[in-house]
């Protein structure tokens, strides 16, 4: 068979023609759409907890051997991808988890159903002023998966290398000042930290100290040019004194964190994070703080942030109890926790979480410290990124470029941010 | 005498320009494979040295990421290259049959509508993809098409690759009528002459399709990810996405690891195939 | 009957070896049916048409609808008329694309054909290891937009990235070429050139298909290597360079996997690297803007549709057909 004869372009082209005919009808099993009255939950994440989230739902099944689940899963940019898709196409899974800059435009589509008095969905490990922190203007149509919050991670070897320790009542200014000091005698030639004004949560927490909010109840930024401005210009003073790593050097404004965990000593970071981000330098030991906080923050800063699922709301009555069994799995199994751990967040549901603290990783361990002290905390309420400004991440990262690149001031940056988010929450 | 000196001279200085012509070759191509060979490098790496330890001599060399990779995702890899052959192997039947007989029909047959024809083609392919996506979804959604693979294999039997149309077009183009009249004269009819004059004229540009459908459908992303949401149907693409997690960069080692694995079954293809393309009508001649 | 390519005598102007195996006459056009092959055709083409009717003329209709809209995947589509056109004409992110394109069209597209074809006369015949040497030249091609890209372009054009290492030996001291605006487009340039492998095969290709017999004629012409490349390769591989022009043309305008997963989607920084697709992908999937990201889109196909057109006019100067 040296060449593609006509004979053999035939019979090719014939036997392949049937085959995926056949395979088309018959070998590739009913639609995704609930066609075979499976469940169908969506998630996000790396490969860890895809197979994490693989055998709890198995311990699902096992449980509720009646209730079939179709697993939808992929990375983050992925999910947000094929969600999007779905959305449009009215083809939404049946639980779903949220990413956080679409929990209000997906419930401005309609996509959530009312969960309040559910069949099958469990709220009891909550106290009923917990739930009323969960509801969304009133109304229970999402769920909170996971909490966490923002935290100074820290490198105890490199502060131990120095023979240095962080102030103990930390503020804006004297953790400035500390790193600028680090970096500028530390033996190893190591940065104070990374450049990180990109990073939304200690951002938020920043805003708070003043007073702001980075969301209004009624849907539009709360964040000021002149707060906006000042979170920048925080940074921008620990880059140009050369106590933080160069854009260049981090390459981009959002630096990965495997390129510059070992070239920092602190960074900003969920309070979840520590999970995973610990496991890229196993050489070091990494723990974390509450954040700095001036000395006249406004009351009730801080703030616990809830990542949300939720069920969609074209999912037929007689399939409800099974989402929401689904859902209340999610929220109180000592199983599933056990097997997902804490990468994602710690779980809302405190019971649950003092259950897991024995069985916890010394980084886990971490997460469950910050968790709870944050618990105890005064808060103030927290509002969702409004429909529309699901990009401002992007926007904020194109100011920053624009500063770090010397094409901007920081007052300018920081008023065409405001204005660009404010232009795509109108444009919704 | 004279004679064997000029001899030797020109066939050491054809052996030298040889040996040159290599040097320069080889000298090229490890420029262009050296992302590669970095990339073949660190996926012997521990994970978490990839970024930090750089050279191309690690300090450390493990088979973790290959052991860890192959079952990162619950099942083993062999089941998603299995997928992506399939797809790859359906798409590529599919896109020789429909899209040698639209361009035979566009480039040889006279009709009228034949030229608005070959410009509709080309313009299906000028919208850029992430437009057409979501209305394409809905349909095939409506039809209780997902999860199986009719929405990436049937569109390549009905000829909506519009790249290789116009491929072929070219290259039947570039053939002399005068083989068509000489086999009309012989009294074959235009199903006659495009399988038996022109199909076996053009395998350079049947095996050229042949390996773009299969290298692109094997490399899509976004058709599988959106039309496979079961894990045990991903394709590789999917899958090697599925194994990084974009917020904590973690699963580098594995998707590098993965990654070489799956580009070894599209390489021994193109190894296999391009010979196809080199032999070509020179050799082959027509019968 | 062996029919050798000697006895077809394609018309090739300015090619010698033309001139030895003269066309059978000048024959005129096939008599027989040029009128009643409509039907055939469209027995032919019915796959094709099934496509177009059942798979292609939907969403492509719907995305021309949806241009005169303003829809968010989410509610039903609002009637708008041309509020997206005039949008985009006080759009500096829209101005900012169209740059960035055009400049990537004009300087990626012939670099890239110029060194597809240069390689594939080189590595076409006449030395051993040709196939070894073709296969490691396609390699990259073969990793296409896959994600390990972004990491393997990090190492490459990063700070202390491989570039600028050697750069580092001259003296010359950078940053990351993908932080800097005037440079990290062109590190997108490069990517395209180093996937020059697709092209390389149609040349590859199309050289098989120019009959050797030619060659051998010209040979015993007293032709020259170059001048049998300028007289006989050349002007039978233009169909082939025209085709590989005008389908890189078409991807480079809708250049888009490389620059999402180099610049992580952002197209940063500062726009720099923001290619047209991908500034519609940010409209229609992150801002759920699916009316303007149409808009955007059929803009973009009547651009590629002029410069296609305006391809195929100017070819009729330069590309010989062997049906003509």
């Amino acid at each position: 068979m040296s060449d593609l004869t006509r004979r053999s372009f035939l019979t090719w082209t014939g036997v392949g023609a049937l085959s995926v005919a056949a395979m088309s009808l018959a070998g590739c099993g009913p639609s995704a759409s609930g066609g075979d009255g499976s469940l169908r939950f969506a998630w996000w994440g790396g490969s860890d907890r895809q197979r994490a989230y693989l055998e709890a739902l198995d311990a699902f099944t096992a449980e509720h051997p009646e209730i079939q689940v179709a697993p939808e899963f992929g990375d983050y940019d992925a999910y947000q991808e094929r969600m999007t898709t779905q959305m449009a196409a009215r083809d939404v899974p049946d639980v779903f988890w949220i990413p956080s800059p679409a929990v209000l435009t997906y419930r401005e589509a309609g996509l959530y159903r009312d969960l309040e008095g559910a069949p099958g969905l469990d709220l009891s490990a909550f106290t009923e002023e917990q739930v009323e922190s969960f509801r969304l203007a009133g109304t229970l149509d999402t769920l909170p998966k996971s909490i966490f919050s923002p935290v100074l991670r820290y490198n105890t070897n490199f502060l131990e290398d120095e023979g240095v320790t962080l102030p103990d009542q930390l503020d804006w200014d004297n953790l400035a000042e500390f790193l600028v000091d680090y970096s500028a005698n530390n033996a190893d030639g190591r940065k104070g930290t990374a450049y990180g004004p990109y990073h939304d949560m200690p951002f938020e927490s920043f805003l708070r100290q003043r007073g702001e909010d980075l969301w209004t109840e009624d849907g539009t930024l709360g964040a000021s040019v002149d707060g906006v401005a000042a979170w920048i210009d925080w940074w921008e003073k620990l880059r140009r004194a050369g106590a933080t790593t160069s854009v260049s050097e981090q390459d981009g404004i959002e630096p990965a964190w495997s390129q510059v965990g070992d070239k920092v000593l602190v960074t900003f970071a969920n309070s979840n994070h520590i999970v995973d981000d610990a496991q890229a330098f196993p050489d070091y030991v990494f723990d974390q703080r509450d954040v700095p906080a001036a000395e006249d923050a406004a009351a009730g800063y801080h703030f616990t942030y809830y990542s949300r699922f939720a069920m969609y709301s074209g999912v037929p009555d007689d399939r409800v109890e099974a989402a929401a069994t689904l859902m209340s799995f999610n929220l109180n199994s000592p199983e599933l926790l056990s097997l997902v751990g804490l990468s994602a967040g710690a779980p809302p549901n405190t019971e649950l979480l003092d259950q897991y603290e024995p069985d916890a990783t010394p980084d886990e361990q971490k997460v469950i410290a910050i968790t709870r002290e944050i618990n105890e905390t005064e808060q103030r309420p927290r509002f969702e990124a409004p429909a529309g400004s699901g990009s401002w991440r992007d926007l904020m990262i194109r100011e920053l470029e624009e500063v770090t690149l010397g094409e901007k001031t920081v007052p300018d940056a920081a008023a065409s941010f405001v204005e660009a988010v404010e232009g795509e929450i109108a444009g919704a | 005498m004279a004679a064997s000196t000029l001899s030797r001279g020109t066939l050491s200085r054809g052996t030298l320009s040889r040996v040159a012509r290599h040097v320069v070759l080889a000298v090229f191509v490890l420029l262009m494979i050296y992302p590669l060979l970095w990339m073949l490098v660190s996926s012997f790496k521990p994970s978490n040295l990839i970024l930090s330890q750089t050279g191309l001599f690690p300090s450390e060399i493990t088979l973790e990421n290959y052991g860890d990779g192959w079952d990162a995702l619950g099942s083993p890899f062999t089941l998603f290259l299995g997928n992506s052959l399939l797809i790859g192997v359906g798409s590529v039947i599919g896109n020789l049959f429909s899209c040698s007989l639209t361009a035979y029909a566009l480039a040889r047959l006279n009709f009228r509508a034949g030229k608005l024809y070959l410009a509709l083609t080309l313009m299906t392919i000028m919208l850029p993809f992430h437009v057409l996506v979501i209305p394409q979804y809905i349909l095939f959604a409506e039809l209780g098409w997902i999860n199986t693979y009719v929405p990436l294999l049937l569109p390549k039997f009905l000829a909506t690759d519009a790249v290789f149309i116009f491929l072929m077009v070219q290259f039947i183009r570039a053939l002399p009528r005068e083989l068509d009249q000489a086999a009309m004269i012989d009294g074959a009819g235009p199903f006659r002459i495009f399988w038996s004059v022109i199909l076996p004229l053009m395998q350079p540009a049947l095996i050229t399709t042949t390996i773009f459908t299969f290298i692109w459908t094997w490399n899509d992303y976004f058709g599988p990810l959106l039309y496979l949401t079961r894990t045990e149907l991903y394709t590789v693409p999917v899958a090697l996405k599925s194994l990084v997690d974009t917020e904590t960069q973690s699963g580098i080692g594995t998707m590098f690891a993965m990654s070489l694995v799956s580009l070894v079954p599209i390489l021994l293809f193109f190894i296999f195939a391009q010979r196809y393309i080199i032999k070509g009508i020179a050799t082959t001649g027509i019968k | 009957m062996t029919l050798t390519s000697k006895d077809t005598g394609r018309r090739v102007r300015g090619a010698p070896g033309a001139a030895g195996s003269k066309p059978p006459g000048g024959r005129a056009k096939p008599s027989g049916g040029t009128r009643g092959q409509g039907l055939v055709a469209h027995i032919f083409l019915l796959p094709w048409m099934i496509g177009m009717i059942g798979v292609t003329a939907g969403p492509l209709i719907a995305s021309a609808v949806l241009a005169f809209t303003d829809y968010d995947l989410l509610s039903p589509p609002q009637f708008i008329g041309l509020d997206n056109f005039v949008r985009m004409a006080g759009d500096e992110r829209f101005w900012a694309a169209v740059r960035v394109t055009l400049v990537y069209v004009l300087v990626s597209v012939p670099l890239q054909l110029g060194f597809a074809l240069f390689l594939a006369v080189v590595l076409d015949k006449g030395l051993r290891g040709l196939s070894l040497y073709r296969s490691a030249f396609y390699l990259p091609s073969l990793l296409g937009g896959s994600v390990a890209i972004a990491i393997l372009w990090r190492q490459i054009f990063g700070e202390n990235g491989l570039v600028n290492h050697v750069l580092g030996w001259f003296g010359i001291e950078l940053g990351s070429w993908l932080q800097d605006p005037s440079l990290a487009l062109s590190t997108l340039v490069v990517l395209n050139v180093w996937t020059f492998g697709s092209p390389m095969v149609i040349f590859l290709a199309g050289l098989r298909q120019i009959p050797e017999e030619l060659y051998e004629a010209s040979m015993i012409d007293g032709a020259g290597r170059v001048r049998r490349f300028v007289s006989i390769t050349i002007p039978l591989l233009t169909p082939i360079i025209f085709l590989n022009l005008i389908l890189q043309m078409i991807s480079a305008f809708q250049a888009f996997t490389q620059a999402h997963v180099v610049s992580g989607g952002s197209g940063g920084p500062l726009d720099s690297t923001l290619f047209y697709t991908l500034y519609i992908y940010q409209r229609g999937f992150v801002n759920f803007d699916m009316g303007y990201a149409s808009a955007m889109a059929w803009v973009l196909l009547l651009v590629i549709a002029a410069a296609t057109a305006a391809n195929f006019i100017v070819s009729r100067r330069w590309v010989y057909y062997g049906d003509e």
